[in-house]
């Protein structure tokens, strides 16, 4: 690993500013099936969002490709918190990264349950997702809710010593004011944005494609969603000090140079190992040549070093079509 | 999962070496790979990439091996813009295959396979035949298509007529695998129509104890599947299905795949990619 790469993310010690994203790479060990992949070359990993109860999750079809990414409605499949606890998280290998546990519930009493739960486990951090499109209950029923979101994150605080990261939903109309009342209830992080929500029709039977009708849309095509509400996010959150995970499309070296230039700490990597299950590696690569390029010594000295243009010109409005 | 599935999938470029088109929009398409060659086992698949346009990979079975020259053989029809963008691609490109993916069927003691494949499930039933043509299982073969079949179907020479079917794969004749084909369509040689009643004509045919061998192996369209399980149900055999299902990762990281399995614990839904895509029909359907 490039040493230039290194980098702390709410109190963990991270050899690559990458983290893979929940819901794409099972509960770990799944993407080593890949000869030429390993979880030793990326930051973090972030497990499947784990529920109290175990969950069967939707009907099928769950996936769909749709125009520069894909649409998905698993519905948090999960076996449980006590399953994961007590059987696959002994099996991880904490000496290849850090492992991240990602938490869903229908209540707010059940988040701050869950995250009890974790506090008693060797799991580095705690990623609460107020922004699943697609469970019924909880999920983005929350993160829609500022004061909603405050409550979850305020008692899971109070439950757990762990570090806390409060995964936000782009599907609401204030995110950064969504961000200040996480930070305001103790989150000592944020990941910013989770999926979108969308939908796909099959002309031929007039049925939605994805059989809970609508899903969550990842990939290229929300990237340029994701880096404004990144750099949205960014502006309340510098002020706190409180680190986000940049997500939302990135594929290239060049997006996650645009995401942590915008204000990512770390950057995340979800539906592109889909596309290349080797990505990490060309991504780490890059990051680390751009900052030797730009003689910088630490991600840390280009997050959020994006200078925005002096103003909206006046003048020139040809262009305003 | 279990840390020595580690490295068992690769990704690999590899060339495009052949690309027939048959009728019906079917394709065959022949790659180079010595990895992939020699490490699939029958009814697995690979997850490749079908354009620099769109970017989510389309999963396909391997049908066939060619170990001495590293190279794999894929059949696929098309039916929407992946495989309408794979059709176009022409000899000598490049495209990026993860594979070989999945459980594979289990050769068991039952010396009588009987493999029953429809239109594009065909690729699973040849994969077992090659990899079993020179050992001691007797295998039968049924092949249905609605679109004219994707090779030239020929008179076998073993004459044995299964109801009218006279006529069968070139290639598995050559391999010494019996096999006969159905149809709806009046094809010349072929049994006139499912599949089902052609396995139902040679099911008949045999002895009680030649019967007790027979495993039933199959994948093809959702309504055969069933069909093919009911049939085995009625003469009480055991019966191996590949099933299908939209796939994202293919690795078993997504769970977008899933399908729903009868376990000791109640239902579940298991991942066609890694838990799959063979399965026990009586368990799925
Ligand atoms: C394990 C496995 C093995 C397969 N083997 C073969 C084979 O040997 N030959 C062959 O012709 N086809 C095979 N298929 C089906 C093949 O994957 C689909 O026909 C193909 O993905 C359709 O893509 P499209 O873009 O042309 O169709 P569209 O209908 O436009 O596809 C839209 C989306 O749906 C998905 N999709 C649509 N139909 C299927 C399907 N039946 N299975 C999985 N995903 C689907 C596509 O991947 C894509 O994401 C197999 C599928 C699986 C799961
Ligand atoms: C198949 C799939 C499953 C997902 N499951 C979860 C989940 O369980 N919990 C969660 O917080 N986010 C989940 N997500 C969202 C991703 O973690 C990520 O935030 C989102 O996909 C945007 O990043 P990307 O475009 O790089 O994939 C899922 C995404 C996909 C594609
Ligand atoms: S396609 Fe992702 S788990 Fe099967």
């Amino acid at each position: 690993m490039h040493n230039n790469l290194k980098t702390k993310f709410c109190g963990m010690s991270l050899d690559s500013p990458i983290v893979l994203l929940s819901g794409c790479v099972g509960f770990g060990e799944e993407y080593t099936r890949i000869q030429g992949f390993s979880n030793a070359d990326v930051g973090a990993v972030c497990l499947k969002g784990t529920t109290l109860e175990p969950r069967l999750g939707n009907i099928p079809h769950r996936v769909t490709e749709t125009p520069s990414g894909m649409i998905n409605a698993i519905g948090l499949q999960n076996p449980g918190t006590d399953v994961v606890i007590n059987e696959i998280m002994p099996n991880l290998d904490k000496t290849e990264t850090r492992f991240i546990i990602n938490i869903s519930g229908s209540s707010v009493e059940e988040y701050g349950e869950i995250a009890k739960r974790f506090d008693d486990t060797d799991i580095d951090a705690i990623e609460i997702n107020i922004s699943c499109p697609n469970v019924k209950e909880g999920g983005v029923a929350f993160g829609n809710d500022p004061d909603m979101s405050y409550r979850v994150v305020e008692l899971c605080r109070k439950n757990t010593t762990k570090p806390l990261i409060t995964k936000l939903s782009p599907n609401q109309t204030d995110i950064a004011h969504s961000a200040q009342r996480c930070i305001d209830a103790g989150t000592d992080g944020l990941a910013v944005i989770n999926t979108l929500m969308g939908m796909a029709i099959d002309t031929r039977s007039r049925r939605p494609i994805i059989g809970n009708n609508q899903g969550g849309l990842s990939g290229p095509a929300i990237k340029p969603i994701a880096l404004l509400k990144v750099h949205q996010v960014y502006q309340v959150s510098k002020h706190h000090n409180v680190p986000i995970i940049g997500q939302g499309g990135i594929t290239t070296v060049n997006d996650a140079l645009e995401f942590i230039i915008a204000g990512s700490s770390t950057v995340g990597i979800g539906t592109a190992l889909f596309y290349d299950p080797l990505i990490c590696n060309k991504i780490n690569d890059g990051i680390s040549q751009y900052l030797i390029d730009n003689k910088l010594n630490s991600i840390d000295e280009l997050v959020g070093t994006l200078t925005l243009n002096s103003a909206i010109s006046q003048c020139d409005t040809s262009s305003d079509k | 999962m279990t840390k020595e599935n580690r490295g068992s999938i690769q990704v690999i470029d590899c060339q495009i070496l052949a690309h027939y088109q048959f009728a019906g929009d079917q394709h065959i398409l022949t790659m180079d790979s010595p990895e992939i060659a020699k490490a699939t086992k029958p009814g697995q698949f690979v997850h490749i990439t079908v354009s620099d346009a769109l970017l989510m990979r389309r999963p396909i079975s391997i049908m066939s091996i060619d170990a001495e020259n590293g190279t794999f053989d894929l059949l696929y029809k098309v039916v929407g813009e992946g495989t309408r963008q794979l059709a176009e691609r022409k000899i000598g490109e490049v495209l990026s295959v993860i594979g070989p993916i999945g459980n594979s069927f289990k050769m068991t003691n039952k010396k009588r396979p009987l493999l029953i494949g429809g239109g594009v499930g065909m690729p699973p039933m040849i994969s077992i035949a090659q990899s079993i043509k020179d050992s001691d299982y007797q295998p039968f073969t049924i092949l249905g298509s609605e679109a004219p079949f994707p090779f030239d179907e020929k008179a076998a020479n073993n004459a044995e007529d299964y109801a009218g079917a006279t006529h069968t794969m070139p290639l598995l004749e050559d391999w010494g695998v019996e096999c006969r084909l159905a149809s709806l369509q009046n094809y010349e040689g072929v049994y006139q129509g499912y599949v089902t009643g052609l396995a139902k004509v040679y099911l008949d045919g045999l002895s009680a104890n030649e019967l007790a061998q027979v495993e039933v192996y199959s994948c093809g369209p959702h309504p055969m599947l069933v069909a093919v399980a009911k049939l085995a149900k009625e003469y009480n055999l055991p019966c191996q299905v590949s099933l299908e299902e939209y796939m994202a990762c293919a690795v078993g990281g997504c769970a977008g795949c899933v399908v729903k399995v009868q376990t000791e614990s109640g239902p579940a839904m298991k991942r066609v990619c890694v838990d799959g895509p063979i399965f026990d029909a009586a368990l799925v359907f």
